[in-house]
């Protein structure tokens, strides 16, 4: 069944809303004119903070509720579980690691690269860790999966807290992973907005590309193969692809959860199971969740900002619940 | 034309022998029944034949090619395979799935999905998602989904089982008349369904064929007693033969 238009057009009119909002809201309120007026290129310092600071991040927000979009449809595809998403499953935790370990040990190479490398090696490491687990245990369902998930979530966060106490001198570098842990969107520059959205665009064609092969694996491995799908090879490559996009949300939003959780379910309502219209669903609504929370974790506690993390698990973690009952009961 | 063809087939799993060097000849065209107890192979057998499991030594020929050897999307569109079970994890709806099924061929038109829709009456059901259809929806949906790229070989795992009588005869008939041009081995629990309708029954037991003949005249051969470890009484109707099966020992 094709989503109709006016989903599409509600969806996308819903992100520019939202963005707009989050745009006005924070400790400082700005009107839509303000927003009109900076934009045009007012120099007064009201409106350049605007510029260099509050819509970049903004905008960073979207992107990375858009790449949790995505990595949560990649994974609950690739497993075949709603309830599957990058943050229950490891993949986030397992990046979250790799990014503590860029921060807090002095290595060869710079940051900005070594961070996104490490986030994407633990976020493999860990799927592949947690597909692995589910398989030789053979309990490879719904609730092995969410088992194995929780239990190398659990290691992973332990070791990285042990990171973070044996390895941070300095109390700067233990801030800044500590607000990854909690998840934030850092403001970015605008050449950082750039390649965000550079990578967000790269992961979206990427996604798409499986969402074909998506729809087949969700009718079961067997007829999966039946209908010429090599199965232990596509879930490999998809792997791969999902844990370069949980990767890419946790390198520039740290740890957020449930959003890969709950975009893709309410995508899925709005434009049917089928993957290739569920991507770039699940996308706008993984981002217009992000800029949302992340206008309340701006804006609710004036001046103090809570963590982004907390704001989504707070509305998140209800949600959850709701769809474990209703698995539960059926 | 496609023949299919096993070789000394052999699958073990967790120390059981699932298939014990089992040889099997198929000709490209017929409708075959297999027939034998729980746990003979049959299931097993099918799904090696359709290139979803590997044997552990053996060889399946499809044609005049190793089976293995095929590409997957090859293999697909030459064998059609109907599982036992299936239940899609997304609730896709009727027309979702005969696209899918469809999509095995690149040379298919949307007339193709539009013709199959036809063929299985589900024109009025192609917005109805999975989780709404009754249990002979479902069958015809799944038969549309598979026969939609018109292989020349279909293997089917008794997809009726599950079916109330009427739906397992429309089910069955469509399968054994696909044996008159193309190749239709097809795995039944009802014996009486494979005696009626199939020109070929094979009987498998413990991993192994042990009977294998044309359905008249395999109906008498006592070795079905002794493989489902029952008494057959041969009751002669004017449609042929009947078996009504008591428990005591043959």
């Amino acid at each position: 069944m094709r989503a109709p238009a006016h989903t599409w057009l509600m969806l996308t009119l819903a992100l520019v809303l939202a963005i707009v909002v989050g745009a006005c809201a924070g400790h400082d309120w700005a009107t839509p004119a303000d927003l009109f007026r900076a934009a045009a290129g007012d120099q007064a310092l009201r409106s350049r903070l605007l510029v260099d600071w509050r819509i970049p991040r903004v905008l960073a927000a979207s992107l990375v509720g858009a790449l949790l979009g995505l990595g949560g449809v990649v994974f609950q595809g690739v497993f075949r579980n709603p309830l599957a998403e990058p943050y229950l499953l490891g993949s986030a935790g397992g990046a979250a690691l790799g990014a503590t370990v860029a921060l807090l040990v002095p290595l060869a190479m710079p940051q900005s690269i070594l961070l996104p490398l490490l986030a994407f090696a633990g976020a493999w490491g860990a799927t592949v860790l947690v597909i692995g687990i589910s398989r030789v245990s053979g309990a490879f369902d719904a609730a092995g999966m969410l088992l194995a998930g929780v239990a190398v979530a659990a290691i992973l966060g332990a070791l990285r807290s042990f990171l973070m106490l044996a390895l941070s001198d300095e109390t700067v570098s233990l801030q800044i992973v500590l607000s990854w842990v909690l998840g934030g969107v850092q403001t970015p520059t605008w050449p950082v907005l750039g390649l965000l959205a550079l990578i967000s665009a790269g992961c979206l064609s990427l996604t798409l590309l499986l969402a074909g092969r998506l729809d087949i694996l969700g009718l079961g491995e067997t007829m999966a193969v039946a209908f010429g799908l090599n199965v232990t090879r596509f879930i490999a490559v998809a792997v791969l692809a999902g844990s370069v996009v949980a990767a890419a949300a946790v390198a520039f939003g740290g740890l957020v959860a449930f959003v890969g959780l709950a975009a893709p379910h309410i995508a899925r309502w709005l434009v049917g199971p089928l993957h290739r219209p569920l991507l770039p669903a699940s996308a706008l609504v993984g981002a217009i969740i992000v800029t949302l929370a992340d206008a309340i974790a701006r804006a609710a506690l004036p001046p103090a900002e809570i963590p982004l993390g907390l704001v989504t698990a707070v509305a998140g973690g209800p949600f959850f619940i709701m769809l474990l009952a209703r698995r539960l009961r059926t | 034309m496609t023949s299919l063809v096993a070789d000394s087939l052999v699958l073990k799993r967790g120390g059981a022998t699932l298939l014990d060097n089992l040889s099997l000849s198929l000709g490209a065209t017929g409708s075959v029944a297999i027939i034998g107890p729980n746990g003979a192979g049959k299931s097993t057998l099918l799904k090696v034949l359709a290139g979803i499991d590997r044997p552990l030594s053996g060889r399946v020929r499809l044609g005049d090619r190793d089976l293995a050897s095929l590409s997957s999307t090859a293999r697909a569109r030459t064998v059609g395979f109907l599982p036992q079970y299936f239940d899609p994890h997304w609730d896709l709806t009727v027309q979702e799935l005969v696209r899918l099924g469809a999509e095995r061929s690149d040379r298919l038109t949307v007339d193709a999905v539009d013709k199959v829709i036809d063929t299985f009456e589900l024109g009025g059901l192609g917005r109805r998602r999975w989780s709404t259809l009754s249990g002979g929806e479902r069958a015809r949906v799944l038969l549309a989904a598979v026969l939609v790229v018109d292989p020349p070989v279909l293997l089917a795992d008794e997809p009726a089982a599950s079916l109330d009588i009427r739906h397992r005869l429309d089910v069955i008939g469509t399968l054994t008349r696909r044996g008159v041009d193309r190749l239709s081995v097809v795995v039944v629990h009802d014996l009486d369904l494979a005696f009626r309708f199939f020109e070929r029954v094979i009987v498998m037991d413990r991993g192994r064929i042990v009977a294998d003949a044309p359905a008249a005249a395999l109906i008498d051969d006592l070795r079905l007693d002794s493989v489902f470890k029952v008494r057959f009484e041969r009751l002669r109707t004017p449609d042929g033969p009947l078996l009504r099966a008591t428990k005591d020992p043959p």
